[in-house]
């Protein structure tokens, strides 16, 4: 029997609770069931307002030395102390979260990006062209990263930008692997073929059609490469291959007197190897409570 | 914090005066001395090399003609010659060599060996390297005309030609293994030094054992010595605190002495003196604007060296002011007052640094000019410095970008000029202006000259003091020298070395001297029992 | 099958060519001389002519199409040359090492097996409880700290807690078992750690998928007893890929752990690579590249072949 669609509608004034925005509430649900992904994702903003909002947070300026104040523990004026040059810790840890994200989200977008499109394509063109990228990427990967990192920052000399491409290098064969696995999976779908009896042209298909189907594993490979290229920059600056002096960088602070003063002054070497496990650390479980959130398959209930 | 550090020092203190007390003491036999190395020779051939890492497992296979005494340096002593005699005109150098010494596979050392090894040295044949050819140029000829009798001819008087004899470069080698394979000694140890050959484990170790047939009848003390390769620098410290090693002859950071002291307490003892390295910037004059002189001169002025002394003394290995010759070495070295009048070296850092200002606006130089400064990567002490030194430029407006490189890439740019300021230095084996001096000689002359900088005048009054024979008129050409290297400033020292040895208390028997390339050989070390 | 692993082997040729021809020119395309860093680091007044004599020792003089092919020869005979820092042959060289390595890449392998798969089939049982997430905590932890950051404190712990240090060079594993084991334990154990998160969380993640399967659902609907052989069995079908990523990491541990044993001091490949990079010492970073580069193509086929047998899908693929 037919209702008249006022009928239908409750009645909103007094009875029904107030909704909440839809994105709200996926956050609160997300914190609820995943408590350690809210943890990590929290490591992560935090980060995140550091790294934007370094000038205004950090207390001093993290290039101004002090040769008066070389080696102060961590005190009113200085929470976490200062190194030899007299540079208030704090302040270089803040802005060198700026560095971590824009080297570890740089490296890892460019690689997986770059990893992704060969991936898909290789699987997409398949036969002699798979072949020969299947080679290229296990040449690439049996290349220790050591001495990709080198070649890079040798040639090209070294800062953000250089670290930044040698550390996204290693990245793209490890992603073009497991996305070129996904996209073999669709490939061979009905609805890939169909788009090819409709005559689309090679790069619509893999942009517009496959692409978007592997964008789940790419999300999740971005999160965890993140981690990794954080600590990447780390050891290759502990080796002198990354960032350079003055620049604050957590990898860059635990190099030399860091190590060399530990016992005088543990809180060089210990505050940038926390800031480094923490940032690491939060990437990791928010990108694993992300996974385990967006695959179907792995969900309880 | 400030009690903690005054008994630090208190105990450094009373570690080396105590010492001097018991300078008296009888040493004793016995005991195998290991020591670490922070890296490993290359080849076996100190006629080649020009790393201290050749230098310090080597030097006690062999002997020199003569040596540093290293109680009374910089005296030279006999160490195969037994006494020498220089002619009045200063060219010819007769030595007397000791009868019965003997080569670790029995054969007797005559003046043939060492003729053939400096004629390998001053000579070499076409395929054989020879790093300090250059500083025996005045060299005419090597004779031995009997088995103990040894004869040097120059063509020019030199005075520094007896020192360049105890070069701990030039170990005696064996004139019959020369003669069948010059590159022999690359691979192999035969000398006639206090210690014998026993094995390089490659990677890890380097032993020796006690020459028993050695020529001097109570040494070497002790019975061997071991040298460990340790690479990083915190594991070198570490074994050292630990006791595995007893003893290091390159020189620790301020920051590793005060730990080892805090560590081992008084059974430590620290050695201090000058060191012969100072870091330099070099500027290319080939490129703009520094082929301007004005603008070389006010990077140098733009430098406070006395405050920088103090500051970064506390955290690396520099630490003395001084000009082109090493600060303490009393014969050459620019006095305190001599000191002040260089541009840059003064302490009045207030008006150097409005004459640098002066001179960079008359060179047409606008302020917040920027430009690159190139480095090494190593921490200590060319990072530090570097950091120091933009910073001090930024005083007088100058916005330099530190440019850090890998030391093969950075070797590179220096070497082919591709660069505009650049961190360069310098370490020799003893005090010689022949030697320190030869730094700042035009490139063309001096292919480690990285500032392509042409002076006739420099280069001539080089060979002036280098054929003098006159010790007054030999330090007017070198102060004059160094006035116009610091007013030219294309190669400019900036602070001088310190070196610290510490060390375990019961190695005795080494006394420090400000080169670590110089007595090596261990033969007066021994062991004491804490 | 048999064509399949002919196939795959055959595949690793190109591979491997590939990879040498790359270092190769990699190396020269990096600015550096290996004479420059040898002779004039610390030496002033070295000469021009000196350099050029021992550039030509070296064969750096003759044009690169030259050496190459020089090169290329020597390798498909086995022979890899001398290393142009010690003129000793490499073979020498890296025998030297490879025992150190081989031996902490195992001692670490053991360690991480030992931790990982017990933890990792425990956390996937209780996905979700407060055990899965000490366990997650505990791995990530692993993952999250700079491996040379925890070498740093281990060292600084034994110094400054026990006042005891580890024993500072190689004596291997026959001729003095307790200076051998109390040098390598700790780099292992600070490898392992990290090594064994990797894989606790692959063990974890795939014992999750194999719990989905419905055999596995059915068995657990009808009782207890069936869970646990059921467990057993889905247990052996997750160690797959388990296996797979710790034979991954096996073959990269052996010549990459360079921070490790720079921290510790120990004489292993990683040490061996970075120093002869640094001094551009030519023919023997290419031979660690090809040592390296092969372990890991070898390793991967070992993988497919294993996968191969699992699966016979791919096979026939």
């Amino acid at each position: 029997m037919g209702a008249t669609p006022q009928e239908t509608v409750l009645p909103r004034v007094g009875t029904a609770p107030r909704r909440l925005p839809r994105w709200l509430a996926a956050v609160i649900w997300f914190a609820r069931k995943k408590p350690l992904g809210t943890a990590g994702a929290v490591v992560v903003l935090l980060m995140g307002v550091g790294a934007v909002g370094a000038e205004v947070l950090a207390p001093y300026d993290p290039l101004a030395t002090n040769y008066a104040q070389m080696l102060r523990p961590p005190s009113v004026n200085h929470w976490l102390g200062t190194d030899t040059f007299g540079r208030d810790i704090l302040s270089r840890i803040i802005y060198g979260s700026r560095t971590a994200l824009l080297v570890g989200f740089g490296a890892s977008f460019l690689g997986a990006t770059v990893g992704g499109i060969i991936g898909v394509a290789s699987a997409y063109f398949g036969g002699r062209v798979d072949l020969v990228v299947q080679r290229l990427i296990d040449m690439v990967m049996s290349f220790p990263i050591i001495v990709l990192a080198l070649a890079v920052v040798a040639i090209l000399g070294s800062g953000i930008v250089n670290l930044t491409l040698a550390i996204a290098i290693p990245f793209m064969p490890r992603i073009a692997r497991v996305v070129r696995s996904s996209a073999l999976a669709i490939r061979e779908t009905p609805y890939i073929d169909a788009a090819r009896a409709m005559g689309f042209g090679h790069g619509r298909i893999i942009f517009r059609h496959m692409l978007p189907n592997v964008v789940a594993p790419f999300l999740i490979m971005i999160t965890a490469f993140v981690g990794q290229a954080i600590l990447l920059e780390a050891s290759l600056s502990f080796l002198g291959l990354g960032v350079v002096e003055p620049t604050p960088a957590w990898g860059l602070m635990l190099r030399g007197a860091a190590v060399e003063f530990a016992e005088r002054a543990p809180w060089m070497a210990i505050f940038p190897g926390l800031a480094i496990s923490a940032g690491v650390f939060g990437f990791n479980l928010f990108g694993d409570s992300l996974r385990d959130a967006l695959d179907p398959k792995l969900r309880t209930g | 914090m400030k009690m903690k550090r005054v008994s630090v020092w208190m105990i450094a203190l009373a570690s080396m005066v105590i010492p001097a007390a018991m300078a008296a003491e009888q040493p004793k036999a016995g005991g195998t001395l290991t020591f670490a190395v922070a890296a490993e020779p290359a080849s076996y051939d100190l006629h080649r090399e020009t790393s201290f890492a050749s230098i310090h497992p080597v030097a006690p296979h062999y002997s020199l003609l003569v040596k540093f005494n290293q109680w009374k340096y910089p005296e030279i002593e006999g160490d195969v010659a037994e006494r020498w005699n220089i002619s009045k005109d200063g060219l010819t150098y007769t030595f007397k060599i000791r009868k019965g010494i003997k080569f670790h596979d029995g054969s007797v050392l005559t003046a043939k060996d060492i003729k053939a090894t400096y004629d390998k040295i001053i000579f070499p044949p076409k395929d054989v390297s020879s790093a300090r050819e250059a500083s025996y140029e005045m060299v005419k000829s090597v004779e031995a005309p009997d088995d103990q009798t040894l004869v040097f001819r120059l063509k020019w008087p030199a005075a520094s030609l007896l020192a360049n004899l105890a070069s701990p470069w030039n170990p005696i080698y064996k004139a019959d293994i020369l003669a069948k394979d010059p590159h022999w000694y690359e691979k192999n140890i035969m000398g006639t030094g206090p210690f014998t050959f026993v094995e390089h484990v490659k990677g890890s170790h380097w032993v020796g054992k006690k020459n028993k047939d050695y020529f001097m009848k109570d040494r070497p003390y002790l019975d061997g010595f071991q040298a460990i390769f340790i690479r990083d620098t915190a594991a070198r410290v570490a074994t050292i605190r630990g006791g595995r090693a007893l003893i290091e002859f390159r020189g620790f950071s301020p920051a590793a002495r005060d730990d080892l002291v805090r560590a081992v307490g008084d059974k430590l003892k620290v050695q201090e003196s000058p060191w012969l390295c100072v870091l330099t910037v070099t500027a290319n004059t080939q490129k703009k604007p520094f082929g301007d002189a004005r603008v070389r001169r006010a990077l140098s002025l733009a430098l406070d060296r006395w405050q920088g002394s103090e500051a970064l003394s506390k955290i690396s290995v520099v630490k003395s002011v001084g000009g082109v010759m090493r600060p303490g070495y009393e014969a050459y070295a620019a006095t305190a007052a001599e000191l002040a009048q260089l541009p840059g070296f003064g302490k009045d850092i207030d008006s150097s640094r409005k004459e640098a200002r002066r001179l960079l606006k008359e060179a047409g130089i606008r302020e917040g000019f920027e430009f690159t400064f190139k480095n090494r990567d190593v921490k200590e002490p060319y990072e530090i410095v570097g950091v120091w030194l933009i910073d001090q430029w930024r005083q007088v407006g100058l916005n330099a970008k530190h440019v850090i490189q890998e030391t093969a890439a950075f070797t590179k740019d220096l070497r082919s000029g591709n660069f505009e300021t650049g961190m360069d230095f310098a370490c020799d084996f003893m005090d010689e202006p022949d030697l320190q001096l030869f730094k700042y000689v035009s490139s063309s002359k001096n292919p480690s000259n990285y500032a392509m900088y042409e002076n006739p005048k420099l280069d001539e009054l080089y060979e002036k003091q280098s054929r003098t024979q006159d010790p007054k008129a030999r330090r007017a050409f070198v102060r004059e020298f160094e006035t116009i290297v610091v007013n030219e400033a294309f190669i400019v020292p900036t602070l001088w070395w310190h070196r610290i040895n510490p060390h375990w208390a019961k190695v005795r028997g080494w006394n420090q001297v400000p080169s670590h390339y110089l007595n090596q050989d261990l033969r007066d070390v021994w062991l004491a029992e804490k | 099958m048999h064509r399949y692993i002919v196939k795959r082997f055959l595949l690793m040729i190109p591979t491997l060519l590939g990879v040498a021809v790359l270092v190769f020119l990699l190396m020269r395309v990096v600015p550096g001389d290996i004479v420059e860093l040898r002779y004039t680091l610390e030496g002033t007044g070295v000469s021009d002519e000196f350099l050029a004599k021992e550039r030509a020792r070296l064969g750096l003089d003759k044009p690169i199409v030259q050496q190459f092919v020089e090169w290329m020869w020597g390798i498909l005979r086995l022979d890899f040359g001398i290393s142009m820092w010690t003129e000793n042959p490499i073979t020498e060289e890296i025998a030297l090492r490879l025992h150190l390595s081989l031996q902490v890449a195992i001692m670490a392998t053991l360690f991480a097996t030992l931790l990982s798969v017990p933890l990792g089939v425990l956390a996937a049982l209780k996905q979700d409880t407060w055990v899965d997430y000490a366990v997650r905590v505990f791995s990530i932890a692993g993952l999250a700290m700079p491996s040379f950051w925890l070498g740093i404190l281990i060292i600084l712990g034994l110094l400054i807690g026990f006042r005891w240090l580890p024993p500072m060079f190689f004596t291997p594993i026959w001729v003095d078992p307790w200076a051998n084991l109390s040098q390598l334990i700790w780099p292992a154990l600070a490898v392992g750690y990290r090594y064994s998160a990797v894989a606790t969380r692959m063990t974890r993640s795939s014992m999750l998928e194999v719990l989905r399967e419905d055999y596995v659902r059915t068995a657990r609907a009808k009782g207890l007893w069936e869970q646990v052989v059921v467990v057993r069995h889905a247990m052996k079908n997750a160690m797959l890929p388990v296996i797979t990523v710790l034979g991954l990491e096996f073959a990269f541990l052996v010549g990459g752990l360079v921070v490790t044993e720079q921290v510790f001091n120990l004489n292993g490949l990683g040490m061996l690579f970075v120093e002869s990079i640094a001094r551009r010492d030519y023919t023997m970073t290419q031979a660690l590249v090809l040592l390296t580069g092969f372990t890991f193509i070898f390793v991967n086929f070992l993988v497919d072949l294993l996968y191969a047998w699992f699966d016979p899908r791919i096979r026939y693929g």
